[in-house]
């Protein structure tokens, strides 16, 4: 006996109007870097209007001192087309929301899971004490970047960019919030976790200055694109991998905490994505057909520069993860020496490829 | 299985805003410099969390995207009116463009304002701003893909900024991004925000609902939700820009700038959109109604008007003169302005029928014996067999482009205008005059369509913009949605033999004036004006940003920099 033919939902009619139409039930004002336009470039290419692209005859509106909408001289790099840029994971807004409200649930899920099966009254007592003067800490250096990055966006020069650089701001911003919150919910089960008290230590303490320092000095640059760099190759790889790996999510596990590693596991699970697309920028500046040269000597400049700066700050960094409770991962140079190694590797971007016959 | 406890938002909000504080190792640089002063103390009236604000937005995305689906499966491209969705094509542009000048000048804001509360606001409003573009993006993907005629939206972001109708959108949203930070916050928190979404997301998309479009109504009620944030944003501002005495003058020049900026395309806009692109005629309100509604009475009676009371001395005259302007006819003069000029849109125009002309004659008596005749006439033109165009004829007798806000300047009262190095610049009104008096150098580009194509073939015109269909010769933009009714080609257009006429160039020959065309065959950008080009002299920041490969070495110091001072 044959089985039944399973039932085919047809449509008579796909959509309204002419089936010759078809062929433009699309968005075909931009060339995709596929074969098909994504989701992701329909939804975020042009929203930015720019005289690079369709806008003929010249900005229309111009600032008190005379540049347009948008100036090519907000940054130091040059290429062919902004637009033409990617980012590789293609975020927009709606995974966004999915991915950092999920975050943000893991984390109270975590928190009344530890709670209900008692686990913070099983932490170590270093860890504790440690957890209630600095788990905060980190949240400032999160914070100042998160201001840093907020001013870059508005002069990048694409919509792919802009994008790219507000998700990551609002990250900073979730992340700053996200161990400041974890402090409020702990204090009922070990006692005040100042924020006040952590203030103070970031504002005061010599040990934090150079990362202080560090963070504002992001934000005095004018360029956008220095300020992307700067945190991206430079600060976060080397500072944000020590406070938030070495100091807080290694640790952690090692000493009890099983909600830390959950927030500092969303945060790290975001920088992924800062990691993918930040090469992937600065091998579009490096590779444009006629600025490449120019470009790489800028980003050279600048990584040397910035990798200066960053290093005078995980000195101090070190002395921080050096204070974390044991039983410790590892030494405080052991994770130093990892975290030079993963910027080095992705500062590999900027190397010139050998050509290979 | 335990729940979280619930926080505080307070308590919370508290917390968190002791994250900030005033930097000393190095002071932050801004792009953009403002005039205002800020005070030490400020408050983000919202107590915005991210914690509680992104499970909240993912709820509403939710929603949104789910309505989508919906809409797919209720086959609602088929079923909402045709007239509807044809217009939804600049509307939709025009709205998400300016969602982006949104984000964007939260950026500016950021960097600018000095105070930790009220950036935190900002930046929770650029992440709404990209959720908006999403959304509204979203839903042109949608119409390309489901509405009857793709043709408009597959080409959008390129047409939008080549029709002479969606550049004054274009050039009004612009105010938002480009000038003092802190005018472009007022320009879209405290006026587009507070005083215009409500027209344009909650008035106009209820006319949507009536024409069977229930995609429009759910994407930006949702966007709309986010905008009590906004208004919040700009209230907070105003509140704090206040304790500053030094503001006062500069807020009662810049906030009725900003106001006209915007009314004076939004309100046309707008209004041409519900009154003449509803095939429902089911709403009893008119658009003076509506905006006696939203704006009269809930923006400015009761938001502007208490200004007063904080010190701010606001002359009620550009709120009346706006009113007034629609009273005596704005909108209709305009609707029958961008009839006529259908060749230069990317959207089907469908000619009113008879029950349209009772609804707009039960709203506005007397609108018959003014208007009717001129669409009797357009109706009898849109088979292109006729061989002639509504459009012969039209702007020979057409009023000038306004050169601020680039709409028709249709009051009866004298032709205002200026003479700039040589030029003649006209006027739509009083305020666009003072905006271009009081902001010098803010108006560039070769803003005047109609000079710039002076003297063309219209269907040369059409090639040149690229308003055609990929068959070389169907003409995107239509004047009916007649099926049984032949499209129009180039070929009919070269037929009907029409020269554009600048209205501009027109009339100042015609008033014994100077030169009215501010296009330069050599200059692709239009027109620079010498004297304006000697008010800028300076750069931004000492960083020596603005020299480097790929810049002219005599651009910098001349002013504008844009693509046509990059040497390829």
């Amino acid at each position: 006996m044959s089985t039944p033919t399973p039932p085919v939902k047809r449509f008579e009619q796909p959509s309204a109007g002419r089936a010759e139409d078809d062929a433009r039930r699309g968005f075909l004002y931009f060339t995709p870097k596929k074969r098909r336009p994504s989701l992701y470039e329909e939804l975020t290419i042009d929203t930015q209007i720019s005289t690079e692209r369709h806008l003929q005859g010249g900005w229309l509106v111009a600032f008190e001192d005379g540049r347009g909408s948008h100036s090519l001289g907000s940054t130091a790099l040059r290429v062919a087309d902004w637009f033409e840029w990617r980012d590789p994971a293609e975020l927009w807004e709606r995974p966004f929301y999915q991915q950092a409200a999920q975050a943000a649930r893991e984390q109270d899920a975590a928190v009344a899971a530890a709670r209900s099966e008692g686990l913070f009254a099983r932490m170590t007592d270093g860890w504790r004490q440690f957890l209630q003067s600095s788990l905060q800490l980190p949240a400032f250096y999160e914070h100042g970047l998160w201001r840093a990055l907020c001013g870059a966006a508005r002069p990048a020069l694409s919509d792919l960019v802009t994008h790219a650089i507000v998700l990551e701001a609002a990250m900073k911003q979730r992340q700053a919030q996200d161990l400041v919150v974890y402090a409020m919910d702990l204090e009922p089960d070990i006692g005040e976790c100042s924020t006040e008290a952590a203030r103070t230590r970031w504002l005061e303490e010599p040990a934090w200055q150079p990362v202080r320092a560090l963070v504002e000095r992001v934000a005095s640059v004018h360029d956008w694109m220095e300020r992307v760099i700067a945190t991206n190759l430079c600060i976060e790889p080397l500072v944000g991998n020590l406070l938030r790996r070495e100091m807080l999510l290694v640790p952690a596990s090692a000493n009890g905490d099983p909600v830390t590693p959950v927030i500092i596991g969303n945060a790290q699970r975001e920088w992924l994505w800062v990691r993918e697309w930040t090469p992937e920028l600065v091998r579009f500046c490096v590779e444009d057909e006629d600025f490449g040269d120019h470009n790489r000597d800028v980003l050279t400049e600048w990584t040397q520069s910035w990798n200066a700066e960053a290093e005078a700050a995980v000195d101090a960094g070190v002395e921080v993860v050096k204070a974390v409770p044991a039983p410790r991962a590892r030494p405080a140079r052991e994770a130093l020496e990892q975290v030079r190694r993963e910027r080095d590797q992705l500062q590999s971007a900027l190397q010139r490829k050998e050509v290979t016959a | 299985m335990s729940t979280a406890r619930r926080r505080s938002v307070t308590k919370t909000h508290e917390r968190i805003g002791q994250l900030g504080w005033e930097p000393t190792h190095h002071q932050p640089a801004t792009n953009y410099p403002t005039r205002y002063k800020f005070p030490a103390k400020a408050k983000d009236p919202m107590k915005q969390i991210m914690r509680e604000y992104l499970p909240m937005q993912l709820e509403k995305d939710e929603r949104v995207y789910g309505g989508f689906d919906a809409a797919v499966r209720a086959n609602m491209g088929n079923k909402a009116e045709q007239r509807w969705l044809e217009v939804l094509k600049p509307f939709v542009h025009t709205t998400t463009y300016l969602e982006g000048c949104a984000g964007r000048v939260m950026s500016m804001l950021l960097d600018t304002v000095p105070n930790d509360e009220l950036r935190n606001g900002y930046h929770v409003q650029f992440v709404d701003e990209l959720r908006h573009i999403g959304m509204q993006q979203s839903l042109a993907r949608f119409y390309t893909k489901n509405a009857p005629n793709p043709y408009g939206w597959d080409m959008g972001w390129k047409y939008y900024v080549g029709s002479p109708l969606t550049r004054a959108g274009y050039n009004m949203s612009t105010h938002s991004i480009v000038g003092d930070p802190v005018y472009c916050g007022m320009s879209m928190m405290t006026v587009l925000e507070t005083a215009f979404t409500n027209i344009a997301f909650v008035a106009l998309p209820d006319v949507g609902a009536r024409n069977g479009d229930f995609t429009l109504p759910t994407t930006y009620s949702s966007a709309q939700s986010d905008e009590a944030r906004h208004i919040s944003n700009g209230y907070a501002t105003l509140m704090t820009l206040l304790q500053e005495d030094a503001n006062i003058p500069l807020i009662e020049q810049d906030l009725p700038s900003a106001w006209w900026t915007n009314h004076a395309f939004i309100d046309p806009f707008a209004g041409v959109l519900v009154e003449y692109f509803s095939k429902d005629r089911s709403d009893q309100e008119s658009y003076l109604q509506k905006w006696d509604r939203w704006i009269n009475d809930d923006y400015y009676k009761s938001y502007i008007e208490q200004l007063g009371k904080l010190g701010l001395n606001m002359s009620a005259d550009a709120f009346k003169e706006a009113r007034e302007r629609i009273v005596t006819g704005l909108i209709h003069r305009t609707a029958i302005f961008a009839f006529a000029i259908w060749p230069l849109a990317y959207w089907r125009f469908d000619g009113l029928t008879e029950r349209d002309f009772e609804w707009l004659e039960a709203r506005y008596p007397g609108w018959y014996d003014e208007y009717g005749m001129l669409w009797e006439g357009f109706n009898a033109l849109k088979d292109p067999r006729e061989g002639a165009l509504f459009l012969q004829g039209f702007l020979e007798n057409a009023s000038p482009i306004c050169w601020s806000c680039m709409m028709q300047c249709l009051g009866d009262h004298d032709q205002l205008y200026r003479v700039v190095d040589g030029r003649t610049r006209f006027y739509c009104s009083e305020m666009c005059k003072h905006n271009d008096e009081a902001y010098p150098g803010r108006y560039t580009g070769d803003r005047q369509f109609f000079d710039r194509y002076h003297g063309w073939n219209l269907a040369d015109v059409v090639r040149d913009i690229g308003f055609v269909r990929e068959d070389g010769k169907t003409l995107v933009g239509q004047p009916h949605l007649d099926d049984d009714l032949p499209l129009w080609t180039l070929d009919d257009l070269e037929a009907c033999g029409c020269e554009v006429i600048s209205p501009n160039i027109r009339t100042a020959e015609e008033m014994g004036l100077p030169n009215g065309s501010w296009h330069d065959a050599g200059d692709p950008d239009g027109a620079v004006v010498p004297s304006e080009r000697g008010y800028v002299q300076h750069s931004i920041g000492p960083d020596g940003l603005e020299t480097g490969p790929g810049m002219r070495s005599n651009g910098n110091r001349e002013g504008r920099r844009n693509v046509a001072e990059v040497i390829r």
